[in-house]
């Protein structure tokens, strides 16, 4: 059913809204319904049932990546985990996942899945920037376009460190800073064209879309980690390989693009 | 230079360096000397902005790339003991006449950020400004930073942005597109545009060399130029508009574990 969803939507994000403009969890919750009722509902069938770790709108195999290392064992938050199928990969692999996101209908949709496939952890309606559960009991917080994309760093980085213990690990995909500098207002396919300053990138809105999304420059994301007691281990500037095709659903930057110039980027870090 | 393994764009760039010095550089040393503040890059954003050195008295510094050494004489104003590396004897001897004239005296070596004529762990601080950080292979001259820092030590240096160089053409200014792909960015040959052969990395790429070096990241500025610069006068491919939307130059800072 997935594959065949005639609608598509962009990942990527454009201009700027005022300080003003509050509210981005109701925006992205509403937004994330309407995208789970489109794509993700239909799709989570055959994300859950395939136990490959990948990486973004690609599915780039984290054995190609390789910034998770061994989960076995390991206490691990996801952040906007959506559907969960993630976190059920990574449950497959012997961690002990909690997936946390703010929009009902993907939890319900994760919880059937959970159902089906036997495969069983918590589950936690929260945003990114509030997350209900206790400092310091968590291995590894994930966010794979999650409160990554979805939910301001300024609030959701204090409370990735507040949930790691000591030593633990935060990795989470967004897109790309070029690929948000070169994304067109227009529902169009990028160019080579930068279409925004890097200066003061944050909080953006896409007009066609209710959603509200959060870029920094790679500068600020240093800053903003190490501020919030993390050292910086990896950016990983994710290229598709030979095989990859363009997402029939999310668009942001076709494939051609995206082995010229990264449309997406992993962050590796850990507390110290 | 006979050894086999000189970089081809050690020569290329000293010939460069050569002419830009003779055209802009020796004539303007003394008044960059002068200067009162630590200044980055085109636009001299003040070090009270940047924060990327640590506090310099009784440190001891090398500056891979000084050129004229105007950067090593800020340093040695501050209480530092710097020591200057560069491979054009032309901008040394700038640099050496500007000693003679100011009466801030230290060590200039002529040689090359891939291989630095200078013992091991023996700095608290290697610096480059437009130096080594360019004009030199990252993958030799990172590890002769690292070589040279006592543990602990710091290293700061300023380049050519990421983003900059991917939207710069082959010959003329700085563009408001990309003209060129990430994968596979290295080393950039500018000799159609009479300029030298440069290097420049991925920000990933950079984060990954720096730590299998040994090196912990501190920072990376994205300088941007002030609201009222003026494109420089010598150095001009990048306009000041350009500069004030997007990062021409990247300080990056670390630490060595």
């Amino acid at each position: 059913m997935g594959e065949a969803v005639a609608v598509r939507r962009r990942v990527g994000g454009t201009a700027a809204i005022s300080r003003a403009e509050r509210g981005s969890v109701a925006a992205n919750v509403a937004q994330w319904t309407e995208t789970n009722a489109e794509f993700t509902d239909g799709a989570a069938e055959r994300d859950w049932n395939d136990p490959e770790l990948k990486w973004g709108v690609f599915g780039i195999p984290e054995s190609e990546v390789g910034c998770l290392g061994d989960v076995a064992g390991l206490d691990v938050v996801e952040l906007g985990c959506g559907t969960a199928f993630t976190s059920a990969r990574l449950a497959r692999r012997g961690a002990r996942p909690v997936g946390v996101d703010p929009t009902p209908a993907q939890l319900a949709t994760a919880r059937r899945m959970q159902r089906q496939s036997g495969i069983e952890f918590p589950l936690v309606e929260a945003p990114g920037e509030s997350v209900p559960l206790p400092a310091a009991s968590f291995d590894l917080v994930l966010s794979d376009y999650g409160a990554s994309l979805w939910a301001d760093p300024y609030k959701w980085i204090p409370e990735a460190a507040r949930l790691l213990r000591p030593g633990g690990r935060l990795v989470f995909l967004t897109n790309s800073q070029l690929a948000h500098l070169t994304l067109p207002e227009e529902d169009v396919t990028p160019g080579s064209m930068l279409q925004r300053a890097l200066y003061g990138m944050w909080r953006t809105k896409w007009p066609a879309y209710p959603g509200i999304e959060y870029h920094l420059s790679h500068g600020e994301w240093i800053r903003v980690l190490r501020e919030n007691g993390f050292a910086i281990d990896a950016l990983h500037e994710l290229r598709p390989g030979d095989d990859a095709v363009d997402h029939t659903y999310y668009y942001a930057h076709p494939v051609e693009w995206a082995r010229r110039w990264p449309a997406e980027e992993i962050w590796e870090a850990h507390l110290r | 230079m006979s050894s086999p393994d000189v970089p081809e764009s050690v020569a290329v760039n000293r010939e460069v360096w050569t002419r830009s010095n003779e055209k802009w550089g020796d004539a303007h040393a003394l008044a960059a000397w002068q200067q009162e503040e630590i200044g980055w890059g085109t636009w001299h954003v003040p070090e009270s902005q940047v924060l990327v050195l640590p506090a310099l008295e009784g440190l001891d510094v090398v500056e891979l790339g000084c050129g004229v050494a105007y950067f090593s004489a800020w340093l040695a104003r501050r209480g530092a003991r710097p020591t200057g590396v560069d491979p054009t004897p032309a901008q040394l001897q700038s640099a050496r006449r500007c000693q003679r004239e100011t009466g801030i005296e230290f060590p200039l070596v002529d040689g090359y950020g891939e291989r630095v004529p200078l013992p091991d762990a023996a700095f608290d601080l290697v610096l480059s400004e437009y130096g080594a950080s360019i004009w030199a292979e990252p993958y030799r001259w990172i590890p002769e930073a690292a070589r040279l820092l006592r543990p602990g030590g710091r290293l700061v240096f300023l380049c050519n942005s990421t983003l900059a160089l991917l939207c710069s053409p082959d010959t003329g200014s700085v563009e408001d597109h990309l003209l060129r792909p990430q994968f596979g960015m290295h080393r950039f040959d500018w000799r159609s545009d009479n300029d030298g052969i440069a290097f420049g990395l991925s920000h990933g790429e950079w984060i990954r060399l720096l730590r299998e070096h040994g090196f912990e990241i501190l920072k990376l500025v994205e300088i941007q130029a002030p609201a009222d610069a003026e494109t420089h006068e010598f150095y001009d491919y990048v306009p000041a508009e350009w500069a004030r939307r997007w990062p021409c130059e990247d300080v990056w800072a670390a630490r060595l574990r």
